[in-house]
């Protein structure tokens, strides 16, 4: 089992998550979250005041899926939440030693 | 049944075949009564047969049906509350072994019952932990046994024992109300409704009663008949809804199920459960007849939720009464009451009472509230309208409270009166997750939102409450938050476009004024643009110049931004997290910078803009061609924020320029002056009127400066009148904007008029500002941006434009605004037609500063 965890912009969210159903994905978690790369930000006055956009808006996603699904899960993400752009973000793959649903105990794979 | 119980399996094959009967009924019928008052027959009738069976019947015991059951109220799987009540304990110690028996053999006929045995003496005793026992006792109903010792607990213990101890019970009822409520979040607006725990649920109507039934002891100190707790028809209509409701969970999960879960709300709607007419209808309007039923409920429960005052010495416990001022109404320990039972209510005093709940939120009592929804038949024949009733509105909506004087005048149908438009959203359900709330309790929390800011004391909260004080007429954004969602009632099509055109029709009746209905009108229908925009890249400029196009002017960007806020924190708790309101901040500032920054790029051309020629030509149809000269080359901020009958006084005022150089026109708006210029470019102009204005007094707050491709300036000025020179004396008029004509065309030197009011230099200031000047070469291709940001004070301005005029600069656009003692202004400067080369920019920022700094010597500062 593969975690995938993707930094995307807001803006491409609603087109990722219907990517990601149509290859069947069932479950993913969304957080609301903010940073930069290599996108860094930049200062904005309001009435006399300095507010500094250092930490941009993002948005990430995260699933756990099957090794031979990871590939599929990974392109569908990238196509749709590329725009050509600084700050379109990364995508981070890791293995997951087990997972357990909480309802029934069942556990490893089926459990997803 | 006709013949005794032979067993304890006989009464539990008994009761099985009842029950299934009982069922088929209510799936026939729906009748809630009737499923409660059959299940009750047959318990009465099982605890009975069993008594006897068991040889129960010989002893002085009596069998006493408390809460639910003693109400004959037995839900299908509620357990039973049945009560062993002994004369004395002897008798209790005796009967211990049966009434065991008893308590088995209940449980295996198939009931849950929840037995309790007492003495009479027991039941005399009163402490917190017992108090919902003592409570249930005012639902006691004898159902068999010895009738003796219940006819002592009913006609001696129970009286002396309520009349004695009523206040304490009176207090501990309120508190469990005010636990339950905190723990279902104070609102009857979930997804997922406990029909009898949640506020607006059948506990509510219970506590109803009970309070009734409690006040009538303690006034008349006489056991309440059932008369005395008669509910009105539109409780008794709620009753019926929610016991329905409540007999089909119960049926359907086959057990004391109570949450009413989506697809409850679902089969619910199928089987029109509750609802007088047949077939099946929609859960979305199912669910609207479930909260009209539950804020009932709610409001019957509404006394009992309000603090109780402190109590008071006994020399200070007259209460003082005030008088709300013209009506029959008075106002003493924040509750509104009425001075003479008869009386006729007006539709001034009307207005007035609930301009009291928003401004005090003080509470109407029962009377006063029943007086009211009595007067409305009459008041409907004499209903307010136009300036009246705008006036009448405006002063709810500012109230502080007027969120709960909206609700108020909405449970009373008097918001329906006066704004017939908000009918489709009461108790209108959007059923999906998100939407927590009805569309119109929505909109009250919406303007309860706003209000709300200035008391935040979360900081990322606290820079919206800051656009409070930016904007003038928050009547405007209030009125469009409460009109907004209106389209909503017809749950089709863009809703945005039918509350607009329901928004439209409120404007006429109120008689509006055209710039603010523009104002109201543009936030209805566009109220979603800032949400709709945080969707995209809130940084890609064609994000920002899309929606700065939308909105057109900052003032306008700045009640959007504080209707989405308030519009999204009203969806539901968790809505406008942090992270989103962050968002939301980004997008108004960088659009509000962008709309500044691009003043000069966004020019006026008629090839470009047909429709607005057209909009604007139908005032001037003759002089189509010299109001196209006239608008050639202005900014679209000019042409978008003035509306086309001040556009036509200004083509108007530059076709005279021939006979004179400089046109003024002066006009009071609500708060302010505001001072228009019509002339023919020539250097300092701009400073000149600043000065002049400054050394007259007055306290410029806002100026706009602009030229078309023909020279031709169209300037103006905002202003405060410090002194009250016009406001005290209109006769001044002439000789003001004469003053102002003779510094615009140099008859007076505006220096030696500063030169008098030098002394107001001296003024000692409450905030510092440090100065700061930038400059931007990006925003526009033709010139370079400008930004000062200064201590505000009398002189400011001509200052920065006669350091600008000096150097040679000149001033295609200045955008002039102010806040307290915070001056921002912005110039589109150009040297001879191109941007400033960075030479002339550093020494336009060193002479600025020692400038600025001149004329605020720190002396002048607050320590």
């Amino acid at each position: 089992m593969q975690k995938i965890e993707a930094i995307i912009q807001p803006s491409r969210l609603d087109a990722v998550k219907e990517a990601l159903i149509e290859i069947g994905v069932d479950g993913m978690t969304i957080l609301e979250a903010r940073g930069h790369g290599r996108q860094k930000g930049h200062t904005e006055f309001y009435r006399g005041r300095e507010y500094t956009v250092d930490l941009l808006p993002k948005v990430k996603i995260e699933l756990v899926v099957h090794d031979e699904a990871a590939e599929k899960v990974i392109n569908a993400i990238v196509t749709t939440a590329r725009t050509g752009h600084i700050g379109d973000g990364k995508i981070f793959v890791s293995r997951i030693d087990e997972a357990i649903r909480i309802r029934n105990d069942e556990r490893g794979e089926t459990a997803l | 049944m006709t013949q005794p119980l032979a067993s304890v399996s006989a009464a539990a094959d008994y009761y099985r075949a009842e029950f299934a009967a009982l069922d088929a009924s209510f799936l026939r019928n729906g009748d809630g009564a009737a499923c409660l008052r059959r299940r009750s027959s047959l318990v009465d009738t099982l605890v009975t047969g069993l008594w006897s069976l068991l040889g129960g019947a010989d002893r002085p015991i009596a069998l006493v049906a408390t809460g639910g059951y003693g109400r004959r109220e037995l839900f299908p799987y509620s357990d039973i509350d049945l009560m062993f009540l002994c004369p004395d304990a002897r008798v209790e110690s005796l009967a211990r072994d049966l009434i065991r028996t008893m308590s088995q053999s209940l449980w295996d006929s198939g009931l849950r019952a929840s037995t309790l045995t007492r003495t009479v003496r027991e039941c005399d005793r009163f402490s917190v932990e017992n108090f919902e026992f003592t409570l249930s006792l005012l639902d006691r109903r004898l159902i068999g046994g010895d009738p003796a010792p219940y006819g002592l607990l009913k006609e001696k213990v129970l009286p002396a024992l309520m009349a004695r101890e009523a206040d304490a019970i009176r207090r501990l009822l309120q508190k469990s109300l005010h636990d339950r409520y905190a723990r279902f979040g104070g609102t009857i607006f979930h997804l997922e409704p406990n029909v009898k725990e949640a506020p607006g649920g059948l506990r509510d109507h219970h506590a109803a009663q009970w309070w009734t039934a409690l006040m009538r002891i303690r006034d008349t100190k006489e056991w309440p008949v059932p008369p005395d707790l008669a509910p009105d028809p539109e409780v008794q209509a709620a009753v019926e809804f929610m016991t329905a409701t409540r007999c089909f969970l119960h049926l359907r999960a086959h057990r004391d199920e109570n949450i009413l879960s989506w697809h409850a709300q679902d089969e619910a709607g199928a089987k029109s459960i509750g609802l007088e007419t047949g077939g099946t209808a929609d859960p979305a309007y199912w669910m609207r007849t479930y909260y009209r039923h539950a804020r009932t409920f709610s409001r019957s429960v509404a006394p009992l939720l309000e603090q109780q005052p402190p109590a008071r010495p006994f020399f200070a416990r007259r209460r003082r009464k005030l008088t709300i001022e013209g009506t029959p109404f008075v106002v003493a320990d924040g509750r509104i009451d009425l001075e003479d039972q008869e009386t006729n209510i007006d539709p001034e005093s009307m207005l007035r009472v609930f301009a009291e709940i928003a401004e005090q939120g003080s509470r109407p009592t029962v009377r006063a509230e029943s007086a009211i929804s009595d007067a409305l038949p009459m008041l409907n024949l004499h209903l307010p309208e136009g300036p009246f009733l705008r006036a009448g509105l405006q002063r709810i909506l500012l109230g502080r409270h007027a969120a709960q004087a909206l609700r108020t005048m909405h449970t009373l149908g008097v918001l329906e009166m006066l704004v017939p438009e908000f009918h489709g959203i009461d108790a209108l359900v959007i059923r999906d997750s998100y939407h927590r709330y009805t569309v119109d309790e929505h909109t009250f929390l919406t303007i309860e939102n706003v209000h709300a800011l200035r008391d935040t004391a979360q900081d990322w909260e606290r820079r919206f409450a800051g656009l409070l004080d930016e904007i003038d007429r928050l009547e405007l954004l209030l009125l469009a938050l409460l009109l907004h969602d209106t389209g909503k009632a017809s749950r089709s099509g863009d809703h945005t476009m039918q509350s607009a055109e329901l928004a439209e029709a409120v404007l006429d009746r109120l008689e509006f004024e055209s710039e603010e209905r523009e104002i109201v009108l543009a936030l209805v229908r566009d109220h979603l643009a800032m949400s709709a925009a945080l969707r995209r890249d809130i940084f890609d400029p064609e994000t920002l110049r899309a929606l700065a196009e939308k909105v057109a002017t900052p003032m306008r960007l700045r009640m959007l931004c504080l209707m989405t806020y308030a519009d999204v924190r009203a969806v539901n708790p968790e809505a406008l997290t942090p992270w989103k309101a962050e968002n939301l901040w980004q997008l108004f500032i960088a659009t509000s910078n962008w709309m500044d920054r691009n003043v000069d790029e966004e020019r006026y051309h008629a090839s470009v803009d047909p429709a607005v020629l057209r909009r604007i030509t139908a005032l001037v149809p003759d002089r189509k061609e010299e109001l196209q000269r006239f608008l050639e080359g202005l900014p679209q901020r000019y042409v978008q924020t003035c509306l086309p009958e001040q556009i036509r006084a200004h083509l108007e005022m530059s076709s005279r320029l021939d006979q004179h150089p400089a046109q003024l026109s002066l006009r009071k708006t609500r708060h302010l002056f505001e001072l228009a210029l019509i002339a023919k470019d020539r250097p300092m102009l701009f400073a000149d009127i600043a000065g002049t204005l400054s050394a007259l007094g007055m306290n410029i707050v806002k100026a706009e400066a602009f030229a078309n491709d023909a020279g031709v300036v169209v300037d103006s000025f905002l202003f405060a009148d410090s002194f009250g020179t016009l406001e005290l004396n209109p006769s001044e008029f002439g000789r003001f904007t004469q003053k102002v004509m003779d510094a615009v065309t140099k008859r007076t030197s505006v220096d030696g008029l500063m030169r008098a009011r030098r002394h107001l230099h001296m003024a000692p200031i409450k905030m510092r500002v440090e100065t700061r000047i930038s400059f931007d070469d990006t925003a526009s291709s033709a010139s370079t941006v400008m930004q000062v940001v200064a201590q505000d004070g009398p002189g400011l301005l001509r200052t920065i434009a006669s350091v600008i005029a000096t150097l040679g600069c000149d001033v295609r656009v200045a955008l002039i605004d102010t806040e307290g003692e915070l001056a921002v202004d912005v110039f589109y400067l150009t040297e001879s037609n191109r941007p400033l080369e960075d030479s002339l920019k550093a020494r336009l920022a060193e002479e600025l500063a020692l400038s600025i700094q001149t004329l605020r010597p720190a002396a002048a500062l607050a320590r």
